[in-house]
């Protein structure tokens, strides 16, 4: 073998071998009948960040196809295990962290509403659109209500605390089994069914979406209501959701995707990029992908029934609603409301208070909230600006595991 | 967690061939009374692993259900709240479940059961 590893700098010429990990990522084939690589580029993307800890951590990838013999051909490399367990410990505490926050002030349903486009919405108009979002989805996937064609077995992946897994149960008096990385979304989720007499009807477990505990073909409603956008494995992801839905059963996918490429485009456009990571780094998410590519790799598995739309318009007024709703939050706009001291009757007084609260306001949300959560709400105006610039899609696809 | 859910939980961790069931190491174990629902455990029965759910039950302690089991067996009230008390009133609430093959253990707490796997697993 020519070269190594550890030297792997422009311009090595390495003997390519199936596994063999290398530290570069373009390289050019310039054997024709041997597997032979040159290096091109040692670029940067090599590293991650632990979202923890912040620490810098190499990506090991692997060379797993050679494609073509011509230059500069990009090989198919696959992130390897370390990086998304670090991945999964972001969601897990940021989830841990963030979770009864929003439960606080949003209700059980972690997810988008479903509005009429260009509507004006009132902060109590969102849990029913959030409920309305379930029963269009359903309704988009042909669901039956039938008692003989209802699902009975529903599994909700990426199941937050549960509000879809109890709304399901009960809608369709069937079985939900929810699985999350965040413990303590778990516990609460149970904790939530117990409290509501649902606690026979639904269980929940901390797992992973990508390995999901379950046998084959178990559930007649496989369930993914935006969880989508943290699987770093989009393949994995949705050949689990195949294996575990039972023959004739329905999937459903309500997931964050970027716009479709052009067929001359191979990919984002630098800006565009730019503005995701922002928004990956703050809600732990990994690389983002179209709608139509999971049109794809469901039809690879020869799902049947494939439906796929464009929702952003039916959501848009949910990030606003979002942000208004962290500015009001509860406890302070009460305080700030309660007038207790006679000194705020004077205005330079109310000005100066109102500044010093501001601040104070920041730093303590930042402390009691935690540091992942501020990041997160920090992030919301990148995620209006995404569907404003067309860029980030809110998509539904559908699909049904064929009978034999 | 109630033994609805284990007779659905399998070990997925890379190699295993059958990771169905999962064996039970009891640490706590409580019962919790559930309305008795005559339908739901019709309706239940045929999806039911019975070897599975017998042998779970009596690794958490209860010793009455019939080693084999079948759907004639529902008209019988007796046989529907043994049923009933194994799969929906017995609760494991700190323990492990174990893969039949490789002996991993997955925690349970607080009646929550981890199935995360490792990278090495996966």
């Amino acid at each position: 073998m020519v070269g190594s590893c550890s030297s792997c700098k422009s311009g090595t010429t390495l003997q390519w071998a199936p596994g063999h990990p290398t530290f570069i990522s373009r390289v050019q084939i310039i054997g024709r009948n041997e597997p032979v690589v040159q290096v091109l580029s040692s670029a940067g993307s090599d590293w991650t960040k632990d979202f923890g800890t912040g620490i810098r951590i190499r990506k090991r990838r692997y060379i797993t196809a050679v494609s073509g013999s011509g230059g500069g051909r990009r090989m198919r490399t696959t992130v390897n295990a370390a990086a998304t367990e670090t991945l999964q410990k972001g969601i897990a505490e940021f989830y841990d962290e963030s979770s009864g926050i929003w439960e606080n002030i949003w209700g059980d349903h972690m997810h988008h509403g479903f509005y009429e486009p260009d509507s004006s919405v009132s902060l109590s108009d969102h849990r029913s659109a959030q409920i309305r979002m379930i029963e269009e989805a359903l309704r988009f996937a042909s669901v039956s209500d039938d008692p003989m064609q209802k699902p009975g077995q529903i599994v909700d992946v990426g199941c937050g605390i549960g509000g879809s897994s109890r709304y399901l149960a009960r809608k369709y008096e069937a079985r939900s089994q929810g699985i999350t990385l965040s413990p303590v979304q778990a516990q609460r989720a149970q904790a939530l069914a117990a409290a509501q007499g649902l606690d026979d009807k639904v269980s929940f477990q901390v797992a992973d979406a990508l390995n999901q505990p379950f046998q084959d073909g178990q559930f007649d409603l496989v369930w993914s209501m935006e969880s989508g956008e943290h699987m770093p494995d989009k393949s994995k992801f949705v050949n689990e959701l195949a294996r575990v839905a039972a023959p004739g059963g329905t999937i459903i996918i309500v997931t964050w995707c970027h716009r479709n490429l052009s067929p001359t485009e191979e990919s984002l456009r630098p800006e565009e990029k730019e503005l995701l990571n922002k928004i990956c780094d703050a809600f732990y998410l990994p690389a983002w992908c179209s709608t139509a590519d999971y049109v794809k790799l469901l039809e690879s598995l020869s799902l049947q029934d494939i439906k796929a739309a464009d929702w952003s318009a039916y959501v848009a007024p949910f990030w606003p609603a979002v942000i208004k709703s962290a500015l009001t939050w509860k406890g302070i706009a009460s305080l700030l409301r309660s007038g207790k001291s006679n000194v705020l009757y004077n205005p330079i007084n109310r000005i100066f208070s109102f500044i010093l609260f501001l601040v104070v306001y920041v730093v303590l949300f930042a402390w009691i909230l935690g540091w992942k959560t501020i990041k997160g709400a920090l992030a919301m105006p990148f995620m209006i600006e995404g569907y404003k610039k067309g860029l980030i899609k809110f998509a539904i696809i559908t699909c049904r595991k064929p009978v034999s | 967690m109630r033994l609805l859910t284990h007779n659905m939980l399998s070990s997925n961790i890379k190699g295993v061939t059958n990771g169905f069931p999962l064996l039970i190491e009891v640490e706590k174990v409580v019962e919790k009374q559930v309305d008795f629902n005559e339908d739901f455990l019709r309706n239940m029965f045929p999806k039911i692993e019975w070897k599975a759910l017998v042998e779970a039950s009596r690794t958490m302690g209860y010793t009455e259900l019939p080693e084999n089991a079948e759907s004639s067996m529902l008209d019988s009230d007796e046989f529907l709240r043994k049923f009933h008390h194994a799969l929906i009133e017995l609760h494991l609430e700190e323990g492990a479940l174990v893969c039949p093959e490789t002996g991993r253990k997955f925690p349970v707490n607080k009646g929550i059961p981890n199935m995360l796997l490792h990278e090495d697993e996966v």
